[in-house]
Order: C-alpha cells, then structure tokens, then sequence
C-alpha cells in the first residue's frame, strides 16, 4: 500500500467522507419537501401555506449554512489541521485541570487562612467556660467569615428577591446566636443555685442538720436561685445580653416583614402592612386636625 | 450503738407520708379541676357610658345612698387591664368603693390595634381622658370631679392635673412612678439602655407579650416556677383554684401599647427622667407640677418590684398642693388592691380622704368648726404596716 492509499484511508478521509454523505442526505431530504406539500399539504388555506413555507426557508437556509460548513472542514488542509489539534487535546485538557485545581487549592488557602484568623481572635478563650466559648466563637466566626458569604452581590432579575432571602437568613442567624447566648446566661442561675445547694446540704450533713422535710429543701433552693437571679438580673452584662437580643429580634422581624410584604403579599391582591400604616397615619393626622377645628370653631 | 449523723430513717418516713398525701391531694385536685369552677372576674354591675375609638367609660351602679357630691374617675395603666380592680366579689377595690358611697367611673383603655400605634400621650390625657372628665362634669353638672390613678394611669394623672387643675378636686395615686431616675427597680435598669426607637419602628405597638415576657424576668423564680408549685401544692383546694386562675386569667390579659406612647414613656420618663423635673412636654405644653394645686394622697408599695418607693415618694415634694400625704404600705405592686389584708384598710382610707375634701374649702371649714363642738375627732389608727408623712 503506497503513502497516497494510505492517506485515503486515514481518519481524515473517513470523516470527510461521512460529512459529505450526511450532506447529500440532507439535501435529498430538503428536497422532497416541496413534493410532500404538493402530495398532501395544499390546501386553499393561503396561511397554512405562509406557515409551511416559513418553515421550508428555515429548513434550507440552515441546510446551506451546513453544506457550506461541511465543504470548508472537508477540505484536506482543514481536516489535516484539526487531526493535529486533536493529538494536542490531552495537553489542553491538563492545562484546564491544573488551572481548576490551583483555584481549589487556592480557595481552600483563603479557607485555611480565615480559619487560623479565627483561631487567633479566640485564643483568649479557654475550655473552662466551654459553652459560652463555643457561643462567643460561633457568633465571631459568623459575623466575620461566614457572613462575608451573604454579602456577594447578587445579579440578574431576581437580584431584589434573593437580597430580601438572604438578608432574612442572615438576621435570623444573628437573632438565634444571640438568642442563644441569653438563654444561657438564663440558665446560669439555676446551675449555679443546684451547685450551692449541695454544698449547702454537704455543710448540713457533717453538722447532722439535714432537713427532715422535703418542703424545707425546695425552700432554700428558691431563696438561692431568687438570690442568683436578682444579682444576674441586675449585672450589666445582662442588660447588654438583653438589648442586643431585643436589637437582632428587631432586626429579625423587620427582614422577614420586608421579604413577605416585597415579594409574597405584593403580588396578592390584599394590601400590606406598609400601606395600611400610611392609611392609619392619615386618618390619625385627619383626625386631628378635625379636632383641632371643632376646638377653634 | 453511736447515734448517726444523718437520721435516714426520719427522712424517709417523711418522705412516705408526703408522697402517701401528694396521692390524696392529687385524686382531690382532679375532682377540683374536672367540677365547675367559679373563675369570672370583674363582674360588679356597670354602665358603659361613653365611648370613643378603642375607649370606654365604666359608669358602676351605686349599691349604696352616694355619699360624695362628686364622683371618682379611676384610670388604670396601659399596661394590663382595669379588672385587676374587680377581681372577684369580696375581693374588689370597686366594690369597697360602691360601699363607701363613692360614684365610679373607670376608664377601659381597650386593646389598641395596629391603627392606635401613632397614638401619644397626649393623645391619650388631653384627648380621651380630658373628654371623658368633660362628660362626667357635664352629666352631672360639676365643674371638678375626684381623679385616682393606678401605675402608669396614675402617672397619666399627675400630667392631666397639672394641665387641667381646674378640673380636678382632689388626686389619688396609687403605686404610681414620677421619678425615674433610680435604680432600685429592674425596670428602671433595664430601661434606660433599651433601644425604644428600633423596638416601636419595628413592631408599632409593643406587644403584651413581650411586656408579660419582660415582667415575668423581673423574678423568674417566685413567678415562673415558685407560683406554679404554690398551685400544685393547693390544687385539692376550689377556692384557692378559683382565686388563682382569676388572678391569671387578669395577668395574662395584656393588650398591646400604642407604639408612640411607650416610645415617648420610654424616652422622657425612664431615660431622661423629665417629668419629675417639670421638664416633661405634653401637646406641645410643659408640665409644670407646681400647677398640682389640689390635694394629693399618694400610696405606694415597700415591696414594690416594679414601682420601687423611690419612684414614687419624690411627687409631693415636687406638687403646688400643700395638702399631701404619703402612705407606704408593707407589700408590692398588687397586694395593694388584691391582698386580703388591705383590702379592709386601702379604700375605707381614701373614701375617708376624699369625704373629708369633698366640698368646697369654705363649707368644709364652717362644717369642720361645727363638728370640733360636737365631737372629738378621731384620728386612724397607726399600724406597722403603715407608714404617713403629711405635708400640710
């Protein structure tokens, strides 16, 4: 077999000769078209015969575009070209997975670094108090990692939806973590009063004191935790606790009044609480001033 | 054998015999529980009179001959409801009142919707409540009539009084906050830091919830746990099973705030303290306690959790009036209304007051020399658990 046969048969041959029989195919495909309308499609109706000839121009102007397509990448200097590409194509597609993996890589970088940021700006906390670190890491790791995350503007049409979502989500996150933290400064009181209590009843014992009556022992555990409450109740640190729970269930409640009124209410045919308001202060401000006349006249 | 420590074996028969009687009582609280009981309250016969938005005026029928020329307004708070006043027959300030020979009208501020959210404090002295002071005049053809307050209608009181003094004969406050500026109570802590325009932007009135929620924290363990066990231990007993679920059918019975009105509360009262100082600007109008001119007897709590003493004994150091009285009595907030023990003295004491200011200074003087001739006059007897400081 000479190099000339050998050509022949090569891939660029098969493939050159596939496109041009699937071109004739077509073409003879395309041009039964007109014998089908004559055949069994005319009828007197001339706007069934615009909508099979808008369909027909269609057809052979794409059948064109094909044609002139399959003469150009036929052509031996085209498909030689292509055949050579092809034997890069392992290389560009290592290159395109090396760029996806260095970006990982990189990603999970910036996640490692903020990570050992937030291990730095909880160094200070200790397992002694585990519960209230956990909940003061949690919340720092929130508002200064994970809630970047919320921030990424949002695009397209339903840009406006999505913020009123995430906005809410956001705020909820921020209500529970404080939340969180004041029920368990809550719940201080009654852990600490029960440890008293013990000791209490240990002092008893050793002075073979102990109470008979059951009632005397829920007795003094009442005074305790009163006692604890009201020192609690009365610190700064709870007062703090309590408004910025107060401020982030505000919050709350405000985003998640913004995503029903905006998105869900607005589209029924009811008014929302916006507009009521407006409503209300008019009639209030009208009603005023009506008094304010009546009063003068 | 040495005597032990610890005497188990006592502990433990107690421990039979308590549990041998939690058996008893709990057969005989389902039998309490399951069989009718008795729970209305303020159910003393009453006209409404008058009505205005939300706003209703309680006219009581007279069980007795009025004794008084002019009648008695009584304003509750805001905050919870006036039935606290007419808990249960026996048990009623209004009725001790009707007794007296007194002529009531109450005020009920109703539950405020969401359309009452810009409503003020003026909105509510020099509108509803001065309306109101003009109907009772009209009807019955006065030109001053008794005004007595309760907590912060009390506070509402002291304002109307000081803008309109000619309305007013004499003034009645009960457990009623004017100086903010302390820190023996928890509201008074919690207060002055509380972010009131974010919470009145965000849900307009401020919910009876929340304010339950926020009174309920003031002593978590007596009103959230001990209250409750206190119930569990008398549930085999109807009367005390009725007296408490009165008590909380009243408690849990919170309307919402007008929004604007807690706001400006908030703001002037609790943070800046100004009505004691004369500082305090209602309707576009300072109010000045010096126009307080007519007499006041002030009454409030030792044991007052949320109207601490402090709160209260400043305002008649602060009034025009020169005939004041402060009277501390031993319990708290509601033991003065509803507790036993004061019932039988709170309100023979103020009709006693307003009997003997009820006329007009100069037929109240000719009376007074008339009746010296006649009799000795006696003066109330002091307890332990009354302390009086007159100005006069």
């Amino acid at each position: 077999m000479n190099e000339n046969e050998q050509n022949k048969s090569g891939p660029e041959t098969l493939f050159a000769d596939w496109m041009k029989t699937s071109t004739a195919f077509w073409e003879s495909m395309a041009s039964t078209w007109p014998a089908f309308n004559k055949a069994g499609g005319v009828t007197p109706d001339s706007k069934r015969d615009d909508k099979t000839s808008r369909f027909q121009k269609s057809w052979e102007s794409t059948q064109k575009t094909w044609t002139a397509w399959s003469q150009i990448i036929t052509e031996p200097e085209t498909m030689k070209t292509l055949f050579k590409e092809t034997g890069m194509l392992p290389e560009i597609f290592l290159k395109i997975a090396q760029t996806g993996l260095n970006s990982f890589v990189h990603l999970q970088q910036q996640w490692l670094e903020r990570a050992g940021k937030v291990q730095e700006s909880t160094k200070s906390y200790t397992f002694e108090n585990f519960d209230e670190d956990a909940l003061k890491v949690w919340t720092k790791l929130y508002e200064t990692e994970l809630r970047k995350i919320f921030n990424i503007p949002q695009l397209g049409l339903t840009r406006f939806y999505q913020e009123k979502m995430i906005r809410s989500v956001d705020k909820f996150n921020m209500f529970q973590s404080n939340l969180t933290e004041f029920l368990r400064l809550l719940s201080l009181p009654m852990e600490k009063s029960f440890q008293v209590l013990q000791e209490k009843l240990v002092a008893l014992a050793d002075e073979g004191n102990l109470p008979k009556d059951s009632k005397v022992y829920y007795q003094m555990w009442i005074k305790i935790l009163e006692g604890n409450y009201m020192t609690l109740l009365q610190s700064s640190e709870y007062t703090k606790i309590l408004n910025k729970t107060l401020h982030s269930m505000s919050e709350f409640s405000e985003a998640k009044k913004d995503l029903l009124q905006d998105t869900l209410l607005y589209t029924l045919p009811i008014p929302t609480q916006k507009e009521m308001d407006e409503l209300y202060k008019e009639i209030y401000l009208l009603k005023k001033r009506i008094k304010e006349l009546e009063n003068r006249s | 054998m040495a005597q032990p420590k610890i005497s188990v074996d006592l502990i433990l028969s107690k421990l039979a015999e308590e549990a041998e009687k939690a058996g008893e009582s709990a057969q005989k609280a389902s039998d309490v529980l399951l069989e009718s009981l008795e729970t209305k309250i303020a159910v003393t016969p009453y006209d409404v009179v008058y009505e205005e938005d939300r706003v209703k005026l309680k006219h009581y029928k007279p069980t007795v001959e009025i004794q008084l020329k002019r009648p008695l307004l009584i304003v509750y708070a805001l905050i919870n409801r006036e039935t606290m006043l007419d808990l249960q027959p026996g048990r009623s300030v209004v009725q001790n009142f009707l007794q007296e020979g007194i002529d009531v009208y109450m005020i009920d501020w109703g539950y405020p919707a969401r359309k009452d959210k810009y409503l003020t404090i003026d909105d509510h002295v020099n509108g509803y409540m001065d309306n109101i002071v003009d109907f009772i005049l009209d009807k019955h053809n006065l030109d001053k009539i008794h005004l007595m307050g309760i907590c912060m209608g009390g506070t509402f009181c002291v304002i109307y009084s000081a803008l309109h003094p000619e309305k007013i004969k004499n003034m009645v406050t009960t457990v009623t906050p004017t100086n903010f500026d302390t820190n023996q109570g928890l509201l008074h802590i919690w207060m002055k830091d509380m972010d009131v325009d974010r919470i009145v932007d965000t849900y307009g009135n401020i919910p009876g919830d929340i304010m339950n929620m926020g009174f309920l924290l003031l002593n978590p363990a007596r009103l959230m746990i001990d209250k409750y066990v206190g119930f569990i231990e008398n549930m085999a007993n109807k009367k005390f099973v009725e007296n408490f679920v009165r008590m909380e059918k009243w408690i849990f019975d919170s309307p919402d705030v007008p929004g604007e009105t807690f706001r400006q509360f908030v703001r002037d009262c609790y943070q800046k303290n100004l009505l004691i100082q004369s500082k305090m600007e209602v309707g576009g109008k300072r109010v000045d306690l010096k126009k307080i001119t007519m007499p006041l007897l002030n009454y409030y709590g030792k044991y007052d959790h949320l109207v601490p003493p402090e709160a209260c004994e400043l305002l008649t150091g602060k009034v025009g009036s020169k005939d004041t009285e402060d009277i501390c009595l031993d319990t708290g907030h509601i033991g003065i209304y509803v507790s036993s023990k004061y019932q039988k003295e709170f309100v023979p004491r103020i009709a006693r007051w307003l009997k003997e200011r009820d006329e007009d200074k100069k037929k109240r003087g000719a009376k007074k020399a008339t009746a010296k001739k006649r009799v000795a006059k006696k003066t109330p007897k002091k307890t332990a658990a009354l302390k009086t400081k007159k100005k006069k």
